[in-house]
């Protein structure tokens, strides 16, 4: 492989990084093989030493994507970080994936016990608001006072839990990022 | 040897030298693989994300020969990590060599 081909492999590979990103990380294997030419070694030998530009673009890509996802949180940059790191071939984060999709399987049975809170409270609330005026089609067998305490307990309680869920949901990711962090720097380092 | 292994040690061995001068990549490439058998191509990820965790800065240096040369200076923060990375180092061949020898505490 000479020079041209090196340096395109790479390109090729670091495709999926910002054009800025590749142009930075190509600089460096530029000017590796200007100064090696000037010590008077062949292209080939040089991009021979260097090693495999698919493995060097992978060292690059997934520390990447791991920074991508801390700085700009989403639920699809934490995916390509978490696949990223998966393909890197961490066994021990395919074992940790289990519990990781159980803990969020859990989370959003949380959300949704939170959000029906909230619906039942803001309908026993209205309900009983509305009674008067829908005496048939609505049925509420206990004390206006009751109904109404309870519904805007029941909101309450519901937005309460969504809120805590929020927070809940913001720590996991950041505990998400930290343990993908730590497994690669355990390997790449 | 182990792949994994020699990238940790790797990180020792760049900050090591780091600490001594400031280098430009090659030369840190060329010193290293001098004395441990390396893909070269391993330490230029190495120095990207040693400047991203703030652990070297660099600058750009003309040179008389050829392009200007981006050389790598070590922060405080670089400093502290390869005391800890040393420390680990030294704890690490201790006990290995200990266990080559056949120093049992039986």
């Amino acid at each position: 492989m000479n020079k041209e081909e090196f340096i395109n492999s790479l390109r090729r590979e670091l495709g999926s990084l910002p054009q800025k990103e590749i142009e930075d990380i190509l600089y460096d294997y530029e000017e590796h093989f200007q100064i090696g030419l000037s010590k008077g070694k062949a292209e080939e030998e040089i991009a021979e030493e260097l090693g495999n530009p698919r493995l060097i673009a992978k060292a690059y890509k997934t520390h990447y994507k791991i920074d991508n996802a801390e700085n700009n949180p989403s639920t699809r940059n934490l995916l390509t970080a978490i696949l990223a790191a998966v393909s890197l071939g961490f066994f021990n984060l395919i074992f940790a994936l289990g519990p990781f999709l159980i803990i969020v399987g859990l989370l959003i049975g949380i959300y949704g016990i939170g959000f029906s809170f909230s619906i039942a409270g803001i309908g026993l609330f209205f309900g009983t608001l509305l009674k008067p005026l829908f005496p048939r089609s609505i049925y509420l067998n206990f004390y206006p006072t009751t109904s109404l305490s309870f519904g805007i307990g029941f909101a309450a309680l519901g937005i309460l839990i969504l809120i805590g869920c929020f927070y809940i949901t913001k720590f996991l990711y950041k505990v998400t990022i930290r343990y993908l962090r730590w497994n690669i720097n355990l390997i790449t380092r | 040897m182990n792949i994994q292994f020699k990238k940790g040690v790797l990180e020792l061995c760049v900050l090591s030298l780091l600490t001594k001068r400031d280098f430009y990549g090659y030369e840190l490439v060329e010193y290293i693989s001098k004395y441990i058998n390396i893909s070269e191509g391993t330490i230029y990820p190495l120095l990207r994300r040693f400047r991203k965790e703030s652990y070297v800065t660099t600058y750009l240096q003309e040179s008389q020969e050829g392009p200007p040369r981006k050389y790598y200076r070590i922060t405080e923060k670089g400093k502290e990590t390869y005391e800890e990375l040393l420390k680990e180092w030294k704890a690490f061949t201790i006990g290995v060599n200990k266990i080559i020898r056949g120093e049992l505490d039986e």
